[in-house]
């Protein structure tokens, strides 16, 4: 009777933990390039690009891990030294006074890529080098480099296989590391990557198909390299129309994607992924926009469930207003949206008037025995 | 993401200390019990009142004395810039910038100035003292110098440098080191926690300089320098790089240089006071040397320069929190020579504006040393307005050189292939070798000792017997020359070899050079860095003279200048010998997936017909079979060669299609023998189930 009571204990333990009842507490960033070499400026300018793009959108450096493979802006073969750029206008230097790189040259190898992610490192390594995420977290993940048929090169010498990545998502899931990921990636074949994915809240996009190449945008020729991805370009150039404050959706970003202009076709992967992509809006994950709570009394310990609104839009504030003078009322609606938390509710309620437990547990061991019996005799 | 944990409120908050509250409130209630027992005896009030004042004067006094020692316990922080024309047309530009802090009591103490992560970093690993430098390019050791403190403090080698003292007993050395390493890579964005595995660094005894055993010595020379590295780095700083000098270090400045070396050097001060820790001095410096862009046409005349010109930046104030923020302009060799004979007094322009030369604004002190003047300008007068921006202007071509060390060292390899070679190390004597003063007499001879310190990696396996000394291209044996060697030899693996070893040479010597023969080590497959084909790096050696100190001998009274009474300072002439790039056996990576492929693949085609050849009698197998299908002749076996019998009956009355008779041989192999066999044994045991089960 006591392992069924422990086993029923572990099952709510476990549905409590689950994505929909944790607050979203903050953004990480993990973002990698894992090409070395010269040739490859393009990757650590896609890399940049990104990094630029979360930073200002509200993502504090402490909590981006940058690595990058190989050091192009302080290169001897960089005409622009402590520069880089992703475009060949010359506007915008990338590398500019306040990078801040976490992984860099020899350091970037699947290891601690995989260390990064699932959290096992050596004691002596800084806070500054670890993905400190928590249950409530939104993590996104951007990869590019050079990749083929389930797996990611790493500095030319290894490999990510869409297992490993895999394994370490759903690591991280077991470890409560992040309430949803986004992983995003540039490489050729990119989708293959994802094949193996099982956790949920996971949301994946890839620069291209299987069997299909996914290409640089275009050459710089005073740099005399390609320096941006057709991928990378085209969200960046999503983004750049973006402030911390804009509402568009993951949807409009995923629609954004001209296979003709990509020369790919973008794959995206969201049967992992509740939320509705036209509610998500993209600085879910791309920025740190938190969610703010209204609250009457002083401190209360409040339920997440009330907080699902936007901040934006008018009518949510109503909403909230009128949630906040009757404060039952929300969550009766509540109840009636999602009839398994109605459910588990009930449940509770019952169980917490039960006095006696152990005749509930005998009674149900009874009414297994009988099932068992009128199954056989069926047979 | 490395940033140290730190906030600067820009104005420095005078807060009283808790000793110096309870004093004044020990003399307010002094003061009320005075008048007090005044009132008492009755006193006339007039004479009281003059009494009580007195009173109160003398404790106000002696709060002030107070207050007055308290604040040499204060954190101070000094920024200076030095700037230098070198005599092939560059410039050099060497920021310092010193922070102190005082020793206190406590440890959670709270800092206005110094930076916190630095002051954690030495309590918590215990570091007496350290040295962190990151530098890119070679310094020139003719033409920039070699014998000056500038030059034998900041001629650093290529890539990363690092080593500690600590303050730990000697079994705890390796682990504060090992996490010195994280903690230092975490903060400035590099990887020096390469430098935590015992293959990389050393333990130097008497070579390095510094004569401890619990010091401990790293260098990655193909450590990347760059932007992250320097952000960090001035981060430390109170004012950041947003105002006073630190607001030139424009980075594609900086990076564009010749050279740019930028350190970290902190030491442990101890009070000597019982009870209070010790104090820590941390001191910045970056040097660059830099390129002007030479405007006038004549290929004689050095090029003129401004601060404007040479970093795209002015500086547009001091940093507030500075104690002293000044700018030195230091030339060196021929200028001086006319103007040694100019009074100071009456033609104090001639030293600023002259037929040679021209500077843009008037320095406020001229400094005089032996061969060299040193411009002093204080940028408190310069704002938005009014930008402080000093230039130079030759007017008249002009030459000179530097001060070099007695020995100029060039190391290099030697042998060719894949399995041996030898390291070479070549000390040539310089011009100025006969000015020097360094000399040791020792046994009436003139001699110059030289020290050299070299770690090799554990896969240049160094044999020690064959070390070859020459002195002036006669091979010498070691115990004429060699004074001291010590020689920690590699473990595979394991640790790093390390060398020591001390040359006297005669004063007379020409050439010197030292060759030791080793053999190139196999790696494991895995030990291999992505780029392996570019070849590995043997760092940098050190060569120093023991009997040499470089130091620059003011005329003038020093005003209190951080940077100006370390070039006072007697330093210990030393530099640093180039990377040498070995290349070692690299195995094509993809070899072995292609070598089990192939091999795999022999073998199965080998043993496959060979066991066919052997084993095989196809003559009885074929008997066999007859045998076995003489035997089986179930009735499923009858239904199917009768159902077989019937298709093919029917072809000629119906004339069914191709594909309903690859059907139906479909269905009759589906309904084998075996499935039926699984599909009555399923039966069987419900069957089973359901008697036992009503038995019940």
């Amino acid at each position: 009777m006591k392992i069924l009571l422990l086993v029923m204990l572990l099952f709510y333990s476990f549905a409590s933990s689950s994505g929909d009842t944790t607050i979203h507490t903050n953004n990480w960033a993990v973002l990698v390039c894992t090409s070395r070499f010269w040739f490859n400026y393009r990757h650590m300018a896609n890399t940049l690009s990104l990094y630029r793009t979360v930073k200002r959108l509200g993502i504090p450096d402490e909590r981006i891990i940058l690595m990058l493979a190989d050091d192009m802006a302080c290169n001897a073969r960089n005409e622009y030294p402590a520069q880089v750029f992703n475009n060949e206008n010359h506007k915008l230097n990338l590398y500019g006074d306040n990078v801040e790189v976490d992984y860099r040259g020899y350091e970037v190898t699947v290891e601690n890529f995989l260390r990064v992610l699932t959290g096992r490192h050596e004691n002596a390594v800084p806070r500054s080098k670890r993905l400190l995420s928590d249950e409530g977290s939104h993590i996104l993940l951007y990869m590019t480099g050079h990749g083929g048929d389930e797996f990611l090169k790493f500095q030319d010498a290894e490999e990510l296989q869409s297992h490993d990545l895999a394994d370490a998502v759903k690591q991280m899931k077991e470890k409560r590391r992040f309430k949803e990921l986004m992983i995003m990636v540039d490489t050729c074949q990119a989708a293959t990557l994802f094949n193996q994915l099982q956790s949920p809240g996971v949301l994946a996009i890839g620069s291209s198909l299987k069997g299909e190449n996914s290409y640089s945008h275009h050459l710089d020729s005073d740099i005399g390299v390609s320096v941006v991805d057709r991928f990378t370009y085209y969200t960046l150039a999503f983004f750049e129309r973006l402030n911390i404050y804009d509402n568009a959706s993951l949807n409009s970003l995923f629609r954004s994607y001209d296979p003709r202009l990509l020369m790919s076709t973008a794959y995206y992967r969201t049967d992992l992924y509740e939320p509705h992509l036209e509610e998500v809006p993209v600085t879910n994950f791309f920025g740190s926009v938190m969610e703010t709570i209204h609250t009457d009394s002083a401190y209360k310990a409040f339920s997440s469930r009330i907080s699902n609104s936007k901040i934006n839009s008018e009518d949510d504030h109503k909403e909230d207003f009128q949630n906040a003078n009757i404060p039952n009322d929300d969550v009766k609606t509540e109840k009636q949206k999602c009839p398994y938390t109605q459910m588990r509710a009930d449940l509770h309620e019952k169980l917490k008037k039960l006095e006696n437990t152990d005749t509930m547990v005998n009674l149900g061991i009874a009414v297994m025995i009988l099932v068992v019996m009128v199954s056989s005799s069926l047979l | 993401m490395c940033k140290p944990d730190q906030y600067h409120s820009l104005y420095k908050h005078h807060f009283l200390s808790p000793e110096l509250r309870d004093l004044l409130r020990n003399a307010r209630s002094a003061v009320i019990q005075v008048s007090d027992r005044l009132r008492r005896f009755s006193l006339d009030p007039i004479m009281a009142r003059l009494v009580l004042s007195l009173i109160t004067l003398l404790i106000l006094q002696s709060v002030w004395v107070t207050i007055a020692f308290e604040s040499k316990h204060v954190e101070e922080f000094s920024e200076e810039l030095l700037l230098k024309p070198l005599p092939d047309r560059k410039v050099l530009a060497h920021f310092h910038f010193e922070n102190r802090a005082p020793p206190s009591n406590s440890h959670g103490r709270h800092h206005h100035l110094f930076p916190k992560a630095i002051s954690q970093l030495v309590q918590k690993f215990r570091v007496k003292e350290m040295e962190l430098s990151f530098t890119q390019g070679r310094w020139n050791h003719e033409h920039w110098g070699g014998f000056d403190p500038l030059s034998s403090m900041n001629a650093k080698p290529v890539g990363v440098e690092l080593w500690a003292e600590f303050d730990v007993p000697q079994s705890q050395v390796d682990t504060s080191w090992k996490n010195l390493t994280h903690a230092l890579s975490g903060l400035f964005c590099a990887s020096i926690n390469f430098l935590e595995s015992s293959t990389s660094y050393a333990a130097p005894t008497w070579g390095f300089g510094v004569n401890s055993d619990k010091l401990r010595y790293g260098s990655l020379p193909r450590e990347a320098v760059c932007t992250e590295n320097l952000t960090p780095w001035l981060k430390l700083l109170p004012c950041r790089d947003r105002d006073g000098i630190s607001a030139l270090m424009n980075r594609p400045s900086v990076y564009r240089g010749f050279y740019h070396s930028q350190r970290l050097h902190l030491s442990t001060v101890e009070s000597g006071e019982e009870g209070l820790g010790s104090g820590i001095m941390l001191e910045q410096t970056l040097t660059v040397v830099l390129q002007p862009d030479s405007i006038s046409g004549e290929a004689n005349i050095q090029p003129s320069w401004s601060l404007s010109s040479l970093f795209g930046r002015n500086i547009v104030g001091r940093c507030v929190l500075a104690k002293s923020s000044n700018v030195y302009l230091q030339l060196e060799g021929l200028p001086s020579h006319e103007l040694k004979n100019v009074d100071p007094e009456t033609e104090a322009d001639k030293f600023w504006k002259n037929a040679e030369f021209e500077l843009s604004l008037k320095p406020d002190r001229i400094l005089r040393e032996i061969n060299s003047f040193l411009y002093m300008f204080d940028i408190d007068k310069s704002s938005d307005r009014e930008p402080f921006d000093l230039g130079l202007t030759w007017k008249l071509p002009s030459k000179w050189s530097c001060q070099q060390a007695p020995l100029h060292s060039t190391r290099f390899l030697m042998g060719s292939g894949n399995e041996r070679g030898a390291i070479a190390i070549l000390l040539k004597a310089t011009e100025s070798q006969e000015k020097l003063s360094g000399e040791d007499l020792t046994n009436g001879r003139c001699t110059i000792k030289a020290n050299i310190f070299q770690i090799f990696p554990w896969y240049v396996k160094v044999y020690y017997h064959t070390l070859q000394i020459f002195v002036d291209q006669q091979q010498k044996p070691g115990s004429e020359v060699l004074k001291k060697i010590n020689v920690s030899p590699s473990t595979d693996k394991v640790s790093s070899g390390m060398m020591e070893m001390m040359l006297e040479l005669p004063c007379e010597v020409k050439s010197a050079a030292i060759s030791i023969e080793y053999d190139k080590g196999f790696l494991h497959i895995d030990e291999y860095p992505p780029d392996a084909n570019q070849g590995f790096d043997i760092p940098s050696a050190l060569i120093s003279f023991p009997n040499h100190h470089a130091s620059l001998d003011f005329k003038e009274e020093l005003s209190k200048s951080p940077l100006l009474s370390k070039f006072k300072e007697k330093s210990l002439v030393r530099s640093y010998t180039e990377v040498l790039l070995v290349p070692l056996t690299t195995p094509d990576f993809s070899m072995p997936y292609n070598v089990i492929t192939i091999t795999c693949t022999v073998f199965a085609l080998y043993f496959g017909s060979l066991l066919n050849v052997l084993r095989r009698r196809i003559g009885e197998e074929e008997r066999y079979l007859k045998s076995q299908a003489g035997k089986r002749t179930g009735k499923l076996k009858q239904l199917l060669s009768r159902l077989k019998a019937k298709i093919r009956g029917r072809p000629i009355e119906e004339a069914p299609s191709s594909s309903t008779e690859s059907q139906t041989e479909v269905q009759s192999s589906v309904f084998s023998s075996k499935l039926l066999f699984k599909i009555i044994l399923v039966a069987g045991a419900a069957a089973a189930w359901q008697y036992f089960s009503t038995d019940k």
